[in-house]
C-alpha cells in the first residue's frame, strides 16, 4: 500500500485524475460480466455477484488495490429467504469503500471462507456461524465467540423473537401504555 | 471523627474496622467501571472513605457490580464472591444490576442482580457520578453499624434460592459451584425474594 | 469453557492451562485470554470475549431511531462519541439530512476530546502497569478536566448523546471556549512533564522497546488499523483519508512510527495527545455562525427511507465504522458496528502473546489499546 502524502490536497482527499470509481466499475464488469456493480455516491462502489462468483469478484478487488478487509455483514432477508453477505473492502491508494454482495440460501447457509485471501475474515466469519448459523467451508475455527452455551436458534435470525425470550428467560416484561 | 463516635467504636470496633476500611474487588463487570478510575485516583480520593482497589477477592469485602451483567459476567462473579470472605458488600452500580437498564430486553444480560447474588445496596444512574459513589459507601457504613448490611447472611440462609436462579440462566454452572445441582429451576413468575 | 477445540487432552505435562482475567489487575476491561503456559512463557493464547456481549445489534432492531440513539454511545464506554457521530452520520446519509456547518465544527471539538479522554485514560492504565503509578494519577486527573468539560456542554460526564442526526443537540453554552482554552492550556503544559516522567524515562524505553513488534504487513494483512497501525509506519486515518466533519479544513499532521513494538505505540498515542489539542483550539478558534442542528423529522413517527450505507470515523482505536440497512419502517432494519479492537484484540492478540513472557501479558493487551466493549457489542 503506498503512502500519497504528498498528493493531498486541502480536503485530504487524493486526487487522482486515471482512476476513479467510474473506471474501476468498468473494469469489474469487463472483467466479471455477472457482477453487479453501482457507484451509489462517490467514494462508494457496490458489486454483487451470485455465491459461485464472490472469492472471484474478492480476488480481483483484492488484487484491484482493495486490501483492507473491514468488515463481513450479513443481513437477514427473512421474506425473501435469504442471507445477504456484505465484504467491506476499502483501498487505501483510491480511497473507495467497496461492498461486495452475495446471498446464501437461508435455510441451510453455506458460504467458501474468504481466510486465505485475508487472515483475520476469520473472526468475522466465526460471528456470523454464531450469529447466524452460516457455515463457512474452510473456517476451521467456527467455534462459539461471544455467546457462552448458548442453547437457542442463531440470536441476530429475524426468527429469533427477542422480548419473548426475555419474557421467558428473565421474566422482563414490556411497558404498555395504559 | 468527633468524640461522639468514640463510644459507638469501643461497642463495635468491628463495625467500624470494616466500614472504614471497605476494600473493593477490582474486576470491571460493565461500563460503568469507567467512573472507577476517577473515584479511586486524586481527584476523587476514595481512600478517605477507606475505599481502596484491591487486587483479589480474597483481600476484599466490597464487590461493586459496575454496569450490567451479562450471563457469562454472572457466572465469573458467582465464583469471585464465593471466593471473598465474610462480612461481603455487595452494591449494585448503575442501573442494570437494578432492573436491566438500557439492555432490559437483552438475550444475554440479567435483568435483577439480588436473584441471583445478595445485594445490599444500588447506586441508580447510567452512569452514576463518583459524588454517589461516596454518598452509596456513607449509606452502606450505617447500613453496617445498623447490622442490616448482611447480604453474605442471606446468601447464606436462602442458598437454594439463589442457586435456583442461577442455575436456571446457567444451566451449565458445575455441581460443585453451587447448591447440590438437583434444585429446581423455576419460572421466573414463582420467584419470591426472601425476607 | 466455551472452545470445543480446547487440546487439554493433548497437552505436554509441562504446559498449564489458565483463565488470565475477567478479573485480574492486568486485564483491560471484562476480557479474558486463556493462556497455555510452559513456565514462564506463553505456548499459546486464545482471546476469551463475551463477557460484554449484550447483542447491540439485535437490541437495536427492535428501537425506534430516536430510541437507538441514546444507546449507541454505550458501544465503547472509554470513547463514546465516536459511536454517536456515526450513528448519526449513518442515519443521516439514510434520510437525506443535511448538517450544518457550526454543528461539523462542534462535533469536531467532541470528537477530539473524546479522543484526548480515551488516549489519557489508556495513559492511566498503562503507565500504572509498568509501575509508574504517579504518571496514571496525573492522566486521571487531567482527564477530569477533560469530563468537566463535556459536562458543561452536554450534562453528561461519561456518556454525552449530543451527537445526533441532523447535528449536535444543544449550541455550545456561553463561556464554554474560556472553559476549554484553560483545559487546553493545562493539558499542554502537562505534556513536558509527562515526557519527563514516563516517554522520555529510560525505564519505560527498555521495557518496551522490541516488545510485541508487529510488522507493517502483517497489521495491514489483519485488519489492524488506527494507532497500532501508524506505529508501524503506514500513515492510514480516515480523519485524512476520508475527511467528515470539519476535518477537511483543518490543519494537523498524522503521527507514525516506523518499529511497530510497544515503544511505537506509546509514542505514537502521546504524539495524537498533542495534535488533537491543536484540533480542538483550531475547531473553536474558526467556529462558523449559525444553527448548531438541522431539525429532523418527527422522531416518533420517522421512518428512514429504505438504503443501506457504511460510513466510518477514525476513533482512539482506529477505524469504527457503521454498516446501516434501512427498510423504510421506523426502526433499523440491520445494524452492523465495525470497532477497531475486533481484529486486534483476537486475532492480532492471540499472535503477539505466542512466546511472550507471562509477565508481558498484561503489558501487550494494554500497549493494543484493546477496549473489550467494542468486540463484543
Amino acid at each position: 500500500m503506498r503512502d500519497r502524502d504528498g498528493d493531498r490536497d486541502r480536503t485530504g482527499h487524493v486526487a487522482d485524475a486515471d482512476v476513479n470509481e467510474e473506471d474501476l466499475k468498468q473494469r469489474i464488469a469487463d472483467r466479471m460480466p455477472q457482477c453487479g456493480v453501482t457507484v451509489p455516491k462517490p467514494g462508494r462502489l457496490i458489486a454483487t455477484v451470485p455465491r459461485d462468483g464472490l472469492l472471484s469478484l474478492l480476488h480481483l478487488l483484492k488484487t484491484d488495490g482493495f486490501e483492507h478487509l473491514s468488515l463481513i455483514s450479513c443481513v437477514d432477508w427473512i421474506d425473501e429467504g435469504e442471507l445477504e453477505l456484505v465484504y467491506h473492502l476499502w483501498s487505501q491508494e483510491k480511497k473507495v469503500h467497496a461492498m461486495a454482495k452475495t446471498r446464501v440460501d437461508r435455510a441451510s447457509p453455506r458460504m467458501l471462507s474468504v481466510i486465505l485471501l485475508f487472515r483475520h475474515a476469520q473472526t468475522y466469519e466465526r460471528e456470523l456461524h454464531e450469529m447466524f448459523g452460516i457455515d463457512f467451508d474452510g473456517n476451521p475455527r467456527q467455534v462459539p465467540l461471544l455467546l457462552d452455551h448458548w442453547q437457542g436458534i442463531p440470536p441476530m435470525r429475524k426468527e429469533f423473537d427477542l422480548r419473548r425470550h426475555a419474557r421467558e428467560t428473565f421474566g422482563v416484561e414490556e411497558r404498555t401504555d395504559d | 471523627m468527633d468524640r461522639a463516635q468514640i463510644p459507638k467504636i469501643l461497642k463495635s470496633p468491628a463495625n467500624w474496622g470494616r466500614k472504614y476500611s471497605l476494600w473493593a474487588v477490582y474486576f470491571c463487570t460493565g461500563c460503568g467501571i469507567i467512573e472507577i478510575p476517577p473515584v479511586v485516583t486524586s481527584r476523587w480520593d476514595a481512600e478517605r472513605f477507606g475505599v481502596i482497589p484491591m487486587a483479589t477477592p480474597r483481600q476484599g469485602n466490597l464487590f461493586l457490580i459496575t454496569g450490567y451483567v451479562s450471563l457469562k459476567t454472572l457466572g465469573a462473579i458467582i465464583r469471585t464472591y464465593d471466593q471473598m470472605l465474610n462480612p461481603k458488600y455487595v452494591v449494585g452500580f448503575g442501573s442494570c444490576p437494578v432492573n436491566g437498564g438500557m439492555y432490559w430486553d437483552s438475550y444475554n444480560t440479567i435483568k435483577h442482580l439480588d436473584q441471583y447474588v445478595p445485594v445490599d445496596g444500588w447506586i441508580s444512574g447510567c452512569m452514576p457520578r463518583p459524588e454517589a459513589i461516596f454518598i452509596a459507601v456513607t449509606h452502606l457504613w450505617t447500613l453496617i453499624d445498623k447490622g442490616l448490611a448482611d447480604g453474605y447472611k442471606r446468601y447464606k440462609d436462602n442458598y437454594d434460592f439463589y442457586c435456583a436462579n442461577q442455575r436456571r440462566v446457567l444451566p451449565h454452572l458445575p455441581k460443585f459451584a453451587c447448591g447440590t445441582g438437583t434444585e429446581t429451576a423455576t419460572a421466573p413468575a414463582t420467584l419470591r425474594m426472601p425476607t | 469453557m466455551t472452545e470445543p477445540d480446547a487440546p487439554t487432552a493433548t497437552a505436554a505435562p509441562r504446559e498449564l492451562e489458565m483463565y488470565f482475567g475477567p478479573q485480574h489487575v492486568g486485564m483491560v476491561g471484562n476480557f479474558g485470554i486463556i493462556l497455555t503456559v510452559e513456565g514462564d512463557t506463553v505456548v499459546r493464547a486464545r482471546a476469551n470475549p463475551g463477557y460484554l456481549h449484550r447483542g447491540f445489534e439485535k437490541l437495536m432492531e427492535y428501537r425506534t431511531y430516536i430510541q437507538n440513539f441514546p444507546l449507541v454511545c454505550r458501544l465503547n464506554v472509554m470513547d463514546p462519541d465516536p459511536n454517536e457521530a456515526l450513528y448519526a452520520m449513518a442515519v443521516e446519509d439514510l434520510a437525506g439530512l443535511d448538517v450544518p456547518p457550526r454543528a461539523h465544527y462542534i462535533r469536531t471539538v467532541v470528537l477530539e476530546l473524546s479522543r484526548v479522554s480515551s488516549h489519557l485514560m489508556w495513559m492511566w492504565g498503562y503507565a500504572n502497569l509498568l509501575g509508574f503509578e504517579t504518571l496514571g494519577q496525573w492522566a486521571m486527573g487531567d482527564r477530569d478536566y477533560v469530563l468537566d468539560l463535556f459536562e458543561a456542554l452536554t450534562g453528561g460526564r461519561v456518556y454525552h448523546t449530543y451527537i445526533w442526526p441532523g447535528g449536535v443537540r444543544r449550541d455550545l453554552p456561553d463561556g464554554f471556549a474560556d472553559k476549554a482554552y484553560r483545559v487546553l492550556d493545562h493539558l499542554q503544559s502537562m505534556l513536558p512533564e509527562y515526557d519527563n516522567l514516563f516517554f522520555n524515562h529510560r525505564l519505560f524505553a527498555d521495557r518496551t522497546q522490541g516488545l510485541a513488534v508487529l510488522g507493517r504487513d502483517d497489521a495491514l494483512a489483519m485488519g489492524v488499523t488506527g494507532t497500532n497501525l501508524r506505529a508501524t509506519g503506514a500513515a492510514a486515518d480516515t480523519r485524512k483519508d476520508e475527511p467528515y466533519a470539519a476535518y477537511g479544513a483543518l490543519d494537523f499532521d498524522v503521527p507514525t512510527m516506523q518499529d511497530g513494538d510497544s515503544y511505537a505505540r506509546a509514542v505514537v498515542v502521546r504524539l495524537e495527545i498533542e495534535q488533537s489539542l491543536s484540533l480542538v483550539r483550531q475547531a473553536l478558534e474558526g467556529m462558523p455562525g449559525g444553527p448548531a442542528w438541522t431539525k429532523m423529522p418527527n422522531p416518533f413517527k420517522w421512518e428512514v427511507p429504505p438504503g443501506e450505507t457504511y460510513v466510518k470515523i477514525e476513533s482512539a482505536r482506529g477505524e469504527a465504522g457503521f454498516y446501516m440497512v434501512s427498510d423504510g419502517s421506523d426502526k433499523p432494519y440491520r445494524v452492523h458496528f465495525r470497532s477497531p479492537s475486533y481484529p486486534v484484540g483476537i486475532l492480532v492478540l492471540e499472535r503477539l502473546l505466542q512466546g511472550a513472557s507471562l509477565s508481558d501479558v498484561g503489558h501487550i493487551m494494554l500497549s493494543l489499546n484493546i477496549a473489550a466493549p467494542e468486540i463484543d457489542r
